[in-house]
C-alpha cells in the first residue's frame, strides 16, 4: 500500500489481474477510491470493467492481486462475507428475484446485514408502492432500481455498480443519475460505477478511471479525463465534446 | 488376470457405446436422455426377433437401422419440440417414455427371459496366458473398437461432428455463431440411438433379455457420463474403460460389493473432482 | 419518471385482498384434515382402506420429492433411498433386537436425515439434469448392497419383520390394521404438510425459494447458500424416511424393492402430476397415481405405459398439475 497516503481508502484493489483462456481480462490495474467518492470508470467493450467488479464483489473464482476494503484484505471473502463486511454490488444484467414479490426480497435483504434501513430504500427509489407485487411483474425501469435497491440494503459502505442505466430511456438514466449523487452525498456511501452513458459517468463521478486491454489508460477528474489527449484518441472519440 | 483384464474390456466397450450416444445428445441439447438404456433394450430385442428369421449379421444391422430411424423420430418429436423449455422437461418426457418403451416390450417379447445364441462363426474359445477365453468376447471387444474408431474419425472429419465438438465446448457461442442445431441434430440422435441399438444387439448373445435391461445400462452409462466430464468424449471413453475394468475386478474379488464399485468412484470423483475427468473448470 | 409516484397510486391495493383470500383455504385445509380422520368409520371396507393406506404412504414420500423441487428447483430421481434406508434401519434392527423399537425408530428417520444433508453438501452443488442423475445413481447404490449382501436382509427375498408387541406403550398391531393405520398415516401426512407450509411461509422458507430462483443474487444480498440447499434436501428426505419407516410397519416386510429406482420414479411422477407449487400438489397426485394404477391396473395390463403417457402429457401440457388447475379454478383466475 502507499504508505504515504493518510486516510485509508474506502475501496482498494491493488495489481489486480485476470486470466481465462490466455485472454488477459485484467492485467495489473490498481485503483484506490477515497470514502464518500463516486468513481466512474469506463472504456470500450473488453477493456475489463465488468471483470474488475467480479473481481472486486468476489464473483470471480481465479484472480490476482489484493482487494482492501477500508484498509481491511477481503481477498480471501466469499460474497456473503463482504456483503456483510460493507460491500455491496448490482448487476449488469438486472438480476432480482423475479418470482419474490419486493417486499419480500427486500425484507430477505435486509436480514442478512445489521442495519435494517429497507423503509427508507424502498422510499428513495420509488419502490414503496410497488411492494407487494411480483417482481416479474413490474417495468424494467423498475426492476432496475430494484437491484439497486437490494444492494442498498443495509447502508453498505461501498456500492459497486454495473452499469445501472443500462436499458433505460433518456430520461430514466438522468433521473437515476441524481439519484445515485443524492444517495452518495447523504449517506456517504463510496461509489464505484460502471457505465456506457456517458453523460451519467461524466455528470455524477468525483473522478474517473479509463480502463483500456485490462490496464489502467488514465485517471483524473471528469475534467481532466475529458481533455486527456490519449483517452480521447483511444476512447472518447468525438462522442464527448 | 488377462483374462480379467478381457471380460473387463467387454464390458467397458459395451458401455462406452452405450455412453457416448448420451454425450452426443448432451453435447448438443444439454438434455439427458432417460430413455436411451431402453434404446439399448430395444436393440437386443430387435436382434433377437430378426436373427430367428435373418441370421446374427442382419440382426445386428437390423437393430442399428431401426433404432437409429427410431432416434430420427425422438428427435422430431420430442427433443426438436421441447428444446426451448427447460432441460428437465426433456428429462421428466424421456423417462415418460422408457416406461412406454419397457411397457412395449414386455407386451410383444413377454417378461421372461429370453436368450440368443452366438453365432456358428464366432463359438468356441481360444486359449489366453493359458486359460480359455469364449470367442465371441474377443469379437465385442474388437467391435467396439472399430465402431469406437469410427465414430471417432466422423465426429473429427465430418461437418457434423465438428458442429457436434464445437457445441460441446460452447453451446451460446456455437448457436450464435449461426450454426443450425436441427440440421445437425437429427444425425446426432439417430448416431446416438443407433449406437445404443447396435450394442444391445451385440451385447444380446452375452445377456439374458428382459424389459427391465434397459433400466440398469442405463444407470451405469449415467455414471460413465458423469465420472467422464458431462459432454466430454474422450472422458467418456476412459470412464467406461475404468468402470469396465473396476466392475470385472469387483466381481472376482469383492463380489458382495462388486455392483457398488462404480457408485463410489462416481462419489470420490464428484467431490474431488465435481466437473468429472476430462471436464473443464467453469 | 416524475410521474412515477401517482401512476401506482392506485397499485397499493393487493395486500388486504391477499388476506382475506387466505382464509378460505385455511378452513378448507382443517375440514380436509379433519374429514380424513373420520373417514375410515364412513368407508369400512378393508380393502378399499388398503389401497388407500398405500396411498397415503406414497403421499408422503412425493411430498418429499415435490418438496425438494418446489423449494429447491431439483428433480431427484433417486428417493426410494431414504424411503428405503429408513424401512431398513427400522426392520434389519427391529429383526436382530440390537436396539430397544422406540430407539430403532428415531434411529430410522434421524440416519437417512443426515445422511442426505451430508450428501446434499456435494450433490445439491450439481446443476439440474446431472442431479436427478445423480440421485438415481446413489439410490441404485444402496439398492445393489441390499440386493447383494445376503446377510443384512436376505438380498433380493427380503426379510419378514416381527415386531415386539409395543412401541412407545401403543400397540403395533395398530399400525398394521388398515382402519387404525389409514388415520395415522393421515395424521402424520398432515402434520408433515401443515409444518411444511409453516416452513414455506418462514424467513428459511422465504430464502430457500429465492436462492432456487436466483443463488448468485442470493449469495450477493448476503446469504450463504449450499447449507440452505443441503437443509431442504434433508427435510425432503425426512419426508421420505417417515415413509419408509410407515411402510415398514403396515407390511411388516422390507425388501429391494424399496430401494429401487421404480419406486423412486413413482414417487416424481405422483409430484409432477399433482403439480409441485402448491405443498399438497404430490400427495393429491399420489392419491390420483394410486387411483389410476387400480382402475387401469383392472382394466390393462399396461398401466406402466399409462403412467408413462400420463407423465408426457402433463409434464408438456400442464406443467402447473393437478394442484395448480384447482388453485385457478378455486381463485377464478384465467388459465
Amino acid at each position: 500500500m502507499n504508505a504515504t497516503s493518510s486516510q485509508p481508502f474506502a475501496l482498494q484493489g491493488l495489481d489486480l489481474s485476470r486470466v481465462y483462456g490466455g485472454f488477459r481480462a485484467l492485467d495489473g490495474v490498481a485503483i484506490s477510491v477515497p470514502k464518500g467518492e463516486v468513481r466512474g470508470i469506463i472504456g470500450p467493450n473488453g477493456a475489463g470493467k465488468s471483470t474488475l467488479m467480479d473481481v472486486l464483489s468476489g464473483r470471480a473464482a481465479s484472480w490476482g492481486g489484493t482487494v482492501r476494503l477500508g484498509g481491511r484484505d477481503i481477498g480471501a471473502l466469499s460474497p456473503r462475507e463482504r456483503r456483510q463486511a460493507g460491500l455491496a454490488r448490482s448487476f449488469q444484467k438486472t438480476n432480482v428475484f423475479a418470482e419474490l414479490t419486493i417486499d419480500e426480497q427486500i425484507r430477505l435483504a435486509a436480514r442478512s446485514v445489521e442495519i435494517d434501513n429497507s423503509a427508507e430504500v424502498l422510499d428513495k427509489l420509488e419502490l414503496t408502492a410497488l411492494r407487494s407485487r411480483l417482481a416479474a411483474d413490474i417495468s424494467y425501469g423498475d426492476r432496475r432500481r430494484l437491484d439497486l435497491a437490494l444492494a442498498l440494503v443495509g447502508r453498505p459502505q461501498v456500492l459497486l455498480l454495473d452499469e445501472p442505466a443500462a436499458g433505460l430511456t433518456v430520461e430514466e438514466s438522468l433521473a437515476m443519475a441524481r439519484l445515485l449523487r443524492d444517495l452518495a452525498l447523504e449517506w456517504q456511501v463510496t461509489v464505484l460505477l460502471v457505465e456506457h452513458d456517458m453523460e451519467v459517468v461524466f455528470g455524477i463521478s468525483n473522478r474517473i478511471t479509463v480502463l483500456h486491454l485490462g490496464k489502467v489508460l488514465a485517471e483524473g477528474t471528469p475534467d481532466e479525463i475529458r481533455s486527456n489527449p490519449v483517452v480521447v484518441s483511444a476512447y472518447l472519440g468525438s462522442s464527448v465534446e | 488376470m488377462l483374462i480379467h483384464v478381457l471380460n473387463g474390456l467387454v464390458y467397458g466397450g459395451l458401455l462406452y457405446l452405450v455412453a457416448v450416444g448420451l454425450v452426443l445428445i448432451f453435447g448438443l441439447r444439454q438434455v439427458v436422455n432417460f430413455a436411451h438404456g431402453s434404446l439399448f433394450m430395444l436393440g437386443a430385442y430387435v436382434a433377437y426377433a430378426t436373427i430367428a428369421i435373418a441370421g446374427f449379421w442382419i440382426g445386428l444391422l437390423a437393430a442399428a437401422i431401426v433404432l437409429a430411424l427410431l432416434g430420427l423420430l425422438l428427435d422430431r418429436t420430442v427433443f426438436r419440440q421441447l428444446q426451448d423449455q427447460d432441460p428437465i422437461v426433456t428429462v421428466l418426457v424421456t423417462f415418460g417414455l422408457l416406461l412406454v418403451l419397457e411397457d412395449f416390450v414386455r407386451t410383444v417379447w413377454g417378461r421372461d427371459n429370453l436368450t440368443v445364441a452366438v453365432p456358428q462363426l464366432l463359438q468356441g474359445t481360444v486359449d489366453i496366458a493359458g486359460a480359455s477365453f469364449p470367442i465371441y468376447r474377443l469379437f465385442v471387444i474388437a467391435a467396439a473398437a472399430v465402431i469406437g474408431a469410427g465414430l471417432t474419425i466422423w465426429l473429427k472429419t465430418s461437418r457434423v461432428g465438428l458442429y457436434v465438438r464445437a457445441f460441446a465446448a460452447d453451446p451460446v457461442t456455437t448457436g450464435m455463431q449461426g450454426v443450425d442445431t436441427e440440421r445437425v441434430s437429427a444425425s446426432v440422435v439417430a448416431v446416438g440411438a443407433g449406437l445404443a441399438g447396435l450394442s444391445g444387439a451385440i451385447a444380446s448373445p452375452l445377456l439374458a433379455l428382459s424389459p427391465a435391461m434397459g433400466g440398469s445400462i442405463l444407470i451405469e452409462s449415467f455414471i460413465v457420463v458423469v465420472v467422464g466430464g458431462f459432454g466430454s468424449f474422450s472422458g467418456a471413453f476412459v470412464a467406461a474403460l475404468v468402470i469396465g475394468q473396476l466392475q470385472n475386478f469387483g466381481i472376482v474379488f469383492v463380489p458382495s460389493i462388486a455392483s457398488m464399485v462404480p457408485f463410489l468412484l462416481m462419489m470420490a470423483i464428484l467431490i474431488y473432482r465435481p466437473e468429472g475427468l476430462a471436464g473443464k473448470a467453469s | 419518471m416524475t410521474s412515477l409516484p401517482e401512476k401506482l397510486i392506485g397499485a397499493a391495493a393487493p395486500r388486504p385482498l391477499d388476506a382475506q383470500r387466505s382464509k378460505l383455504p385455511l378452513l378448507l385445509a382443517l375440514v380436509v384434515a379433519v374429514g380424513g380422520c373420520v373417514f375410515p368409520f364412513v368407508v369400512t371396507s378393508t380393502l378399499t382402506l388398503s389401497l388407500l393406506t398405500q396411498a397415503l404412504i406414497g403421499a408422503m414420500l412425493a411430498t418429499g420429492v415435490g418438496f425438494l423441487v418446489r423449494q429447491n428447483g431439483m428433480v431427484s430421481f433417486g428417493h426410494a433411498l431414504f424411503y428405503g434406508l429408513g424401512g431398513y434401519i427400522l426392520g434389519v434392527l427391529v429383526s436382530r433386537g440390537i436396539v430397544p423399537i422406540e430407539l430403532a425408530l428415531i434411529l430410522a428417520i434421524v440416519v437417512p436425515t443426515v445422511l442426505a444433508f451430508v450428501l446434499g453438501l456435494v450433490i445439491t452443488r450439481i446443476p439440474g439434469v446431472a442431479f436427478g442423475m445423480l440421485t438415481l445413481a446413489c439410490a441404485q447404490a444402496f439398492y445393489e448392497l441390499a440386493l447383494k449382501v445376503r446377510g443384512l436382509a436376505n438380498g433380493d427375498d427380503g426379510l419378514a419383520v416381527t415386531f415386539p408387541a409395543r412401541i412407545f406403550g401403543v400397540p403395533v398391531s395398530l399400525l398394521q390394521d388398515p382402519h387404525s393405520m389409514f388415520v395415522i398415516c393421515w395424521v402424520v401426512l398432515m402434520i408433515a404438510l401443515g409444518s411444511l407450509w409453516l416452513l414455506m411461509r418462514s424467513h428459511y422458507g422465504l430464502l430457500t425459494f429465492a436462492i432456487k430462483a436466483n443463488e448468485e443474487r442470493a449469495r450477493f444480498i448476503g446469504y450463504e447458500t449450499l447449507v440452505p440447499r443441503a437443509a431442504i434436501y434433508a427435510i425432503s428426505a425426512l419426508l421420505a424416511a417417515t415413509a419408509g419407516v410407515l411402510a415398514t410397519f403396515y407390511n411388516a416386510f422390507i425388501s429391494p424393492d424399496m430401494l429401487h429406482w421404480t419406486l423412486s420414479g413413482s414417487a416424481l411422477i405422483m409430484a409432477i402430476i399433482g403439480g409441485t407449487k402448491a405443498v399438497w400438489g404430490p400427495a393429491l397426485g399420489a392419491v390420483v397415481f394410486f387411483f389410476i394404477k387400480e382402475i387401469a391396473g383392472d382394466a390393462t395390463e399396461h398401466w406402466p405405459a399409462v403412467i408413462g403417457g400420463i407423465l408426457i402429457v402433463v409434464t408438456v401440457f400442464v406443467p402447473i398439475g393437478l394442484s395448480g388447475l384447482l388453485v385457478r379454478v378455486f381463485s377464478g383466475r384465467r388459465a
